[in-house]
């Protein structure tokens, strides 16, 4: 038996969701994104209660502290923890059935245990009184310990465990998935529905692994000189340079930035994978794999310099040119968005749609990233921004791109869930997830562009000025429903029945 | 009206639904038709595609073009550039951010007069954000500690007390840097 499966069948609730009881020589592509997947689930837990007590702190005039601290918390655990870290999963079985490849050796399992110990170590961090918020806005982690508002212990730690988790996702994670794509010998009872580089299902899948190791490369660099000098191994003179503000801010949003956009590269191409599965007429194909690739170039090129939309703000400190280039890059991703669109509805308009809960997930998943799209380049307009930046605007954005891409990951989890466990889900349930779910995420969503449209700021411990705390209101209504959807979502993978045998799971990708 | 819709943050929201409402309505329906009421293929032919794809392209392109040209004369860089070469002479303020307050060369301003903000952070990255006393943020001001300053020229247009506000999370206190500014009639 190996270690991951011994992982999941050891832990309580969350392991029987998440069992391996498939056909035994699936395990190699099947045991260790099980257990990515599994303790993705158990961080959302975490994360959803840490986000609903944030306005209850608000609302209960509770001490400022434990509102920051529950934001550092939550943001961090929502961001990596459990999106990537559910991503990593569902992909890395994906590539696996994709190519015939195993995903076994120390890759994966470094991978595995960095991503979890580095996410118990910054949360034990932000036990310790770490408060830096999700984002890490430098050099506000070492003013905090001058100016007595946590301790350098804290840090030390704390950047300990965010280097685990950027090694993940920097390093480990794309280099497995490169290894898979374009070595490794492949093995034929493992492939499942065979891809080829330049189908849009697989496309994807190798660009972000690409985007994520060449635009994160230069934040491991500077974080890896600041944690060199917290460990006390080289003098500060000898790390000078990657202590400027300036650097840790660039390379700190290169990577941030690319990283969203590197994640709903390979979700897209995820839709693109699994819609076709779903169509009525058994077509199995999009109404055209060039457009889906089309776009996909677009957003992967327009992407790259769009990052400048973060600093807008530091005019004249970000030249003018920096700010217009942006501007029209950010757009350009609207473009790739575009042609997006016209992709799913033609094939769906062509074809017709299968409604089952995994294909409604991705779907919903996606009206809900279209949607985050149109207040994202709202905000990478450079006079539009000037209002919004620092807003609730942009925390309704972040979530909202964090929630429709877990959505979709989730309906792409429903779809694989059978091939990956070996049992089968009930129908009723997926489709009350699937509608709560839409409705909370699109209730939070709105709830946060509209505080922020109000001027109430983002990681902000005083939501009862100006009338703000309306939206606070809003906001925790709509996150009970998204926490409830969940809750059916969970109970529905706990109480999943074994697929009889005779009765194969469907080895349709 | 684009004074609405460029500065203010409800103008903002307005646009965002025009953009999504339609999306929404359109996509939702679709996607609901094709799949509960009639999922039977649609005979619709690769020039009808073709051309369909053509017009919502261009639909796109023009609609992002419009709110991009459109919003030219709100960017802070160019109504500073303009201010700059305009007859009436700026007055320079110098704002120095730090945890968690402001200090400020001057607190009074003029309606008409313009003013150039010269703001920067003595210790972590803050913000610099002045609200209009309905509650709208003017504009907001992202201060890095270590680059020299972050600066544009804003003319007040109404007399009133402004709220500052850090927009930056800065720490334990970042909800409590703010400051006030008061803007009076032009003196002549
Ligand atoms: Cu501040």
């Amino acid at each position: 038996m190996s270690i991951a499966n011994s992982i999941v069948s050891s832990v309580p609730v969350f392991g029987r969701m998440f069992k391996v009881e498939s056909e035994p020589e699936l395990n190699d592509i099947n045991f260790w994104p099980a257990a990515m997947i599994m303790a993705s689930f158990l961080w959302l837990s975490v994360a959803v209660l840490l986000g609903i007590a944030l306005p209850l702190t608000q609302m209960l005039g509770l001490d400022a502290s434990l509102f920051y601290t529950a934001i550092t918390a939550h943001g961090a655990a929502m961001a990596f923890p459990y999106v990537f870290q559910l991503m990593m999963g569902v992909g890395l079985h994906r590539a696996g059935g994709c190519v015939g490849k195993p995903v076994t050796g120390w890759l994966p399992a470094a991978a595995f245990w960095l991503m979890n110990i580095g996410g118990i170590l910054f949360t034990i961090a932000i036990l310790m009184g770490l408060k830096i918020s999700y984002a890490v806005m430098y050099p506000l982690p070492v003013v905090g310990v001058a100016t007595g508002q946590w301790s350098m212990a804290s840090v030390i730690i704390g950047f300990t465990g965010i280097a685990g988790i950027l090694i993940t996702v920097i390093l480990l994670y794309p280099v497995q998935v490169i290894k898979m794509l374009f070595f490794d010998k492949e093995r034929e009872e493992l492939v499942l529905n065979r891809r080829k580089l330049s189908d849009p299902g697989m496309l994807g899948m190798a660009m972000a692994a690409f985007v994520l190791l060449i635009m994160g490369s230069p934040l491991l660099i500077v974080a890896s000189a600041v944690l060199l000098f917290l460990y006390g191994i080289v003098p500060f003179a000898w790390i000078a340079w990657a202590a400027d503000p300036m650097v840790f801010q660039f390379v700190f949003y290169i990577f941030a930035h690319n990283l969203m956009e590197a994640m709903a590269i390979m979700v897209v191409s995820a839709v693109y994978a699994t819609l076709p599965l779903y169509l009525a007429d058994g077509t199995r194909k999009l109404y055209s794999d060039k457009m889906a690739n089309l776009a996909l170039w677009i957003l992967l090129l327009t992407s790259v310099t769009s990052f400048f939309h973060h600093f807008f703000t530091m005019f004249p400190a970000l030249p003018s040119a920096l700010s217009y280039h942006g501007n029209i890059m950010s757009y350009g991703t609207g473009i790739g968005a575009a042609i997006t669109i016209f992709t799913v509805t033609m094939t769906i308009v062509k074809h017709g749609l299968r409604p089952e809960a995994g294909v409604m997930a991705v779907l919903m998943g996606f009206t809900l990233y279209i949607l985050d799209g149109v207040s994202a380049i709202i905000t990478s307009n450079i006079a539009w921004s000037f209002q919004l930046h620092g807003t609730m605007w942009q925390a309704g954005h972040t979530m909202a791109v964090l929630i429709a891409m877990s959505m979709m990951w989730m309906g792409v989890l429903l779809h694989h869930y059978p091939v990956i466990t070996g049992r089968v889900l009930d129908a009723a349930s997926g489709k009350w997830f699937v509608i709560l779910f839409t409705v909370g995420a699109m209730g939070v969503n709105w709830s946060f562009l509209a505080a922020g449209a109000a001027g109430m700021p983002r990681r902000f411990a005083s939501w009862d000025q100006e009338g703000w705390m309306v939206y606070g209101y809003l906001i925790l209504l709509f996150g009970l429903c998204l926490a409830l959807s969940l809750l059916i979502f969970l109970i529905n993978v706990s109480k999943a029945r074994r697929i009889d045998t005779g009765m194969a799971a469907s080895p349709a990708e | 009206m684009l004074e609405f819709i460029y500065q203010s943050g409800w103008g903002a929201f307005t646009v965002l639904l025009l953009f999504q409402i339609p999306f929404l309505l359109v996509f939702l329906t679709i996607v609901f038709r094709k799949a509960y009421v009639n999922s039977e293929p649609s005979g619709i032919t690769d020039a009808d595609v073709g051309k369909w794809r053509g017009r919502w392209l261009t639909l796109v392109v023009a609609l992002f073009l419009i709110i991009n040209l459109a919003s030219i004369k709100f960017i802070p860089a160019v109504y500073t550039a303009r201010a700059a070469a305009g007859d009436v002479a700026a007055i320079d303020v110098t704002v120095e951010a730090q945890s968690w307050s402001y200090d400020m060369s001057a607190y009074e301003f003029e309606v008409g007069k313009p003013v150039r903000f010269n703001a920067k952070s003595l210790d972590t990255v803050h913000g610099f954000a002045v609200y209009h006393p309905d509650g709208d943020v003017l504009f907001t001001m992202m201060l890095v500690p270590g680059v020299s300053e972050s600066s544009l020229i804003y003319t007040f247009t109404e007399p009133g007390t402004y709220k500052v506000r850090c927009l930056e999370y800065c720490g334990m206190a970042h909800h409590d840097m703010s400051d006030e500014i008061t803007v009076t009639e032009a003196s002549s």
